[in-house]
């Protein structure tokens, strides 16, 4: 599975939304669910799932499913495929 | 010293019970098995005070604690329950009753086995579910019959008898937990000429305190009105609190033996109020509303939502979090199919805060079911072959 896959596997699961709602540009404001729990709910998912602990300041700029994915990018990973 | 009567015994030969009923020595009925109880059991009987040691007889309950005990009732009180109930039930065309949970449990003992007894119609003795070919043998052949279930078998019958009818079953009765709304419909295929009634009450009341016809109300939360002479209220709690003519009179467990005087108020365990036209409202079993990230979480709320997304039977037990906070991990039975944990979980997302989901979805091939047809929640935490689907990372 690539990093990608993982990566909408998991945002599907910590904010319960559905495979059509899905897109990298959603953002916060579009997902009820995404309230402060949520926020600390995709934080231990990224790291169980990519081995990264989100700074606070990671953690806390993190707007859209995009700005996960430049996150990890910067820390090697790749989401090109 | 009173006696103990087996349920296996009764199984063979309904005359045991018949016999017990006549002698007026108080007696026990209980199950077969009753484990580390059976001292306790053994304990209350012989040091039952004098008053209550004829023309009494005690069943064994879970109680709304979780801490088995005996209730015990007055025969005279029971026998009267049963005739209430024959007339608030519509069973005078009713001819016989088929019996599909075991008689030791309150509400078959009274609703059948007294009732039968008291307005002499036949008594059919069944394995119940845990024998599906010969439960629908009888079903089959029933004539102008009633039944009594609990809301956790409707999805079993459901699967064990698919396209059955049972035309000559005209009442059909649900207690022992919340009403099976979303399988009304499931009920009236396979009960086409029944009267399906709701009876809520508890051990303590012997059993019964309201009931209502399912069609009186859509919200599972209606349990129907009180019988007559039967008085409800609320603590400040929000406790259901209950006085009853045919109520238990007394209760033993391991601290021994209480009475239970008419005038005292007695808890139900459950969460509720009478609204003013004079029904019951039904608000969770005290256990099962519970303090999460300080918001109230009512699981048979959330359980009525879960049963949008799925119709096999369902259950939950209690659990803690990493964090301390309380929780419950839902459990669904039979293993789930491509997207039906997904329907759930947008169900659950669509309708509750995040606090009310649970910690975990698991499923099972078969739920553990007890005696009396009730989910055995003590034991489906401790299953081996929970699978699981989806938890929440917090």
């Amino acid at each position: 599975m690539n990093n990608h896959q993982k990566l909408k596997d998991l945002l599907l699961d910590v904010f319960l939304i559905g495979e059509s709602e899905y897109s990298l540009e959603i953002s916060q404001e579009d997902i009820e669910t995404w309230d402060s729990m949520g926020l600390v709910a995709m934080a231990v998912g990224i790291e169980e799932t990519f081995g990264h602990h989100l700074t606070q300041e990671e953690a806390l700029s993190i707007r859209k499913f995009q700005d996960i994915v430049d996150i990890l990018s910067t820390k090697g990973m790749s989401f090109d495929d | 010293m009173s006696k103990i009567l087996y349920a296996s015994e009764v199984t063979t030969d309904i005359h045991r019970l018949d016999s017990a009923w006549e002698d007026p020595e108080t007696f026990a009925f209980i199950p077969d098995k009753t484990g580390e109880v059976h001292g306790m059991i053994e304990a209350a009987l012989a040091e039952l005070p004098p008053p209550y040691r004829t023309g009494h007889f005690a069943l064994l309950t879970s109680g709304s604690t979780g801490r088995p005990k005996l209730v015990f009732g007055s025969r005279d009180r029971s026998s009267s329950l049963a005739r209430v109930l024959h007339a608030h039930q519509q069973s005078e065309e009713v001819n016989e009753t088929v019996v599909v949970l075991p008689l030791t449990y309150c509400y078959s003992f009274v609703n059948q086995f007294l009732w039968a007894r008291q307005h002499d119609r036949p008594l059919v003795l069944t394995k119940g579910l845990t024998r599906p070919d010969e439960l629908k043998s009888a079903l089959t052949a029933a004539k102008d019959s009633m039944i009594c279930l609990v809301g956790a078998q409707v999805p079993l019958l459901s699967e064990y008898y698919d396209g059955s009818v049972f035309p000559g079953v005209i009442r059909v009765h649900f207690a022992g937990g919340r009403f099976p709304s979303e399988r009304l419909e499931d009920l009236r295929r396979l009960f086409p000429n029944a009267l399906i009634f709701n009876n809520y009450g508890c051990a303590e009341a012997m059993p019964r305190l309201t009931l209502r016809p399912a069609d009186a109300a859509e919200e599972t939360s209606h349990v129907g009105w009180p019988l007559p002479g039967i008085e409800i209220d609320s603590s400040p709690e929000g406790e259901l609190l209950f006085r009853s003519p045919y109520g238990a009179v007394g209760q033993a467990d391991d601290n021994g033996f209480r009475v239970i005087g008419p005038a005292d108020w007695v808890a139900t365990g459950d969460l509720g109020r009478q609204l003013d036209d004079g029904h019951v409202e039904l608000l969770a079993r005290s256990s099962e509303v519970f303090k999460r990230h300080g918001e109230k979480i009512s699981i048979p709320v959330v359980l009525s939502s879960v049963s949008l997304a799925w119709r096999g039977p369902v259950s939950t037990y209690r659990e803690v979090d990493g964090s301390g906070e309380d929780g419950y991990v839902l459990v669904i039975s039979p293993h789930p199919g491509d997207g039906d944990v997904r329907k759930i979980l947008l169900t659950l997302r669509n309708k509750h805060a995040r606090s009310h989901w649970p910690l975990r979805i698991e499923s099972i091939d078969e739920l553990p079911f007890l005696p009396n047809g009730k989910i055995d929640v003590q034991e489906l935490g401790e299953q081996v072959d929970l699978k699981q689907h989806w938890r929440q990372r917090i």
